[in-house]
């Protein structure tokens, strides 16, 4: 079953002395149901324009987009969690505006809370809470709705490596459980192995996708073996071919 | 945790306070010494004359009631001019931040208005009000001829006051509102929330912060309006009028009493709105 799709999508901006500039496209992509997808490539190659495109924050200048419904869960790239609630009424937050009922929500965002482990801090405030223990606030907030399908703005990117690796594996395990869509976006390489069912490389000036490809590695994936590493390798090929240009 | 009582700790909080105070106080006890080593003779009356006068507050004073009395006559003031403002300021602010149509309508006004200091608007309020009090607008009539604080609330008065304190609201309150974060409401947008939802969930609280300082500013402008108000014709009560009517009969004992306490009054607005807000909204709403 196809989640979304991309027909064509065009995008661009005027810059400061009125000239157009084009930054994306056109751009062809129909995501499977259930897909975990990353989306690789160098910064400003217009992937987040893609996403912010995918959840309605900005409008495409041409082209289709296809969705089926259009429950959606995001997390930013800092977070975006709202400093003046708790962790666990940022989490209820989307149940909330939803209009779900105030007892459910608690229910339902304390569930989400155990999942990644904030149960114990949920009245705390995002700036009590370390780098990481606030991605995951955010991360349970992207999932709390159980959405069909979660963008995700290069979410772990100002973490270190050690944290990151481990929130990569939460939320593989979270996006399987919940079978959500998933679309991915960073411009870190092993991340996008690690975690993608397929990764889709994004070339720049104008933004469109220069590479598809479906992985055939096997789940658990072991970073340090031959597979992996070979995948790795002919991606990161790719990526300098991108940036050389 | 150290083992200590909750109470001991308390007291070594509050002597740590007074500690932190003291340095303050120094250049307020040397004025005070000079004053009573040369004030002896000159024009000025000695301290302990005005302390006098501070130290019976409830005592009748050139028969324009007691200091207590005039001092709860200002404040009322302020407090209703005050409220005023709030209760107007704050929507109109919000309506200014959130919507861009309202803004462009309205900000040509706004800005013209609010470097008009409501001094200046006294004649014409007064002109457009008389001296009606709240005691004819609400129809208590029997109330006219007794001393009783409907009598001293004129309209006119009041509405220069709201005046004075409805900008810094509506300015705060509208930065605060454009302030707000882009990436809070898109986040919010994202999630689903609607912009009714939107309002009451993010800009709302995102921007308390600001309007508070509108809230304290205003306070502020009150205060001083009121006591340049009560000073022109027009009013025989308020703190401010016995500063002037002490002036005029030179009992400058009573005149230096009324400046202290209203430099006192003035202080403890401003710190004690800064307390509250620290307390309740600014740690809170503020990324740190």
């Amino acid at each position: 079953m196809i989640s979304f799709s991309f027909l064509g999508i065009e995008k661009s901006y005027s810059d400061p002395s009125g000239k157009n500039l084009q930054v994306l496209g056109p751009v062809d992509l129909t995501v499977e149901s259930g897909q975990f997808l990353c989306l690789l490539g160098p910064t400003g190659c217009g992937k987040t324009t893609l996403l912010r495109i995918l959840s309605r924050l900005e409008s495409a200048d041409s082209g289709k987009i296809s969705m089926g419904s259009g429950n959606l869960g995001y997390v930013f790239q800092q977070g975006a969690l709202f400093p003046w609630m708790t962790v666990e009424s940022n989490v209820m937050f989307p149940l909330k505006a939803k209009g779900v009922k105030s007892g459910l929500c608690r229910s339902r965002a304390g569930e989400m809370l155990r999942n990644v482990g904030l149960y114990e801090f949920r009245r705390s405030f995002p700036h009590e809470l370390s780098g990481g223990m606030q991605q995951r606030t955010a991360l349970a907030r992207g999932l709390v709705t159980e959405p069909d399908i979660l963008l995700l703005d290069e979410p772990f990117a100002s973490l270190d490596t050690r944290t990151g690796i481990h929130l990569q594996e939460m939320l593989r395990k979270l996006c399987r459980s919940l079978s959500t869509t998933v679309v991915f976006v960073t411009h870190n390489i092993e991340e996008a192995v690690y975690l993608a069912d397929r990764i889709a490389v994004m070339g720049h000036r104008p933004g469109r996708i220069v590479r598809d490809e479906t992985l055939s590695l096997k789940w658990p994936r072991d970073r340090l073996s031959s597979d992996f590493t070979g995948v790795l390798l002919s991606f990161r090929q790719t990526f300098e071919e991108l940036v050389d240009q | 945790m150290d083992g200590r009582v909750p109470s001991e700790r308390n007291t070594k909080a509050f002597w740590q306070k007074m500690k932190d105070l003291l340095p303050g106080l120094i250049i307020p006890v040397l004025i005070l010494a000079a004053w009573s080593y040369y004030g002896n003779g000159s024009f000025l009356p000695s301290p302990s004359a005005v302390f006098n006068v501070l130290l019976h507050p409830a005592e009748d004073i050139l028969s324009c009631g007691s200091l207590l009395w005039n001092i709860g006559v200002s404040l009322v003031r302020v407090l209703l001019g005050l409220f005023i403002a709030i209760v107007v300021g704050t929507p109109f602010g919000f309506m200014m931040g959130a919507n861009n149509r309202f803004r462009k309508f309205t900000s040509v006004v706004t800005e013209l208005a609010r470097p008009l200091s409501p001094i200046a608007l006294l004649p014409l309020s007064i002109i457009v009000f008389k001296d009606t009090s709240f005691t004819e607008v609400l129809g208590l009539n029997s109330l006219k001829y007794t001393r009783h604080i409907l009598n001293e609330l004129q309209i006119g008065m009041i509405f220069i006051l709201a005046w004075g304190g409805v900008f810094p609201i509506i300015l705060e309150t509208m930065h605060g509102v454009r302030g707000v974060r882009k990436v809070y409401v898109e986040a919010a947008r994202v999630l689903g929330a609607s912009r009714t939802f939107i309002f009451r969930h993010v800009l709302l609280p995102a921007s308390l912060p600001d309007v508070f300082t509108g809230y304290r500013m205003a306070v502020g402008r009150c205060w001083m309006v009121i006591i340049a108000a009560e000073m022109l014709p027009g009013t025989n009560s308020g703190i401010g009028y016995l500063l002037r009517y002490s002036y005029q009969l030179s009992r400058l004992d009573i005149m230096l009493a009324c400046i202290f306490i209203i430099a006192v009054i003035g202080f403890v607005f401003s710190r004690g709105l800064e307390y509250a807000g620290d307390r309740w909204l600014l740690l809170r709403a503020r990324e740190r």
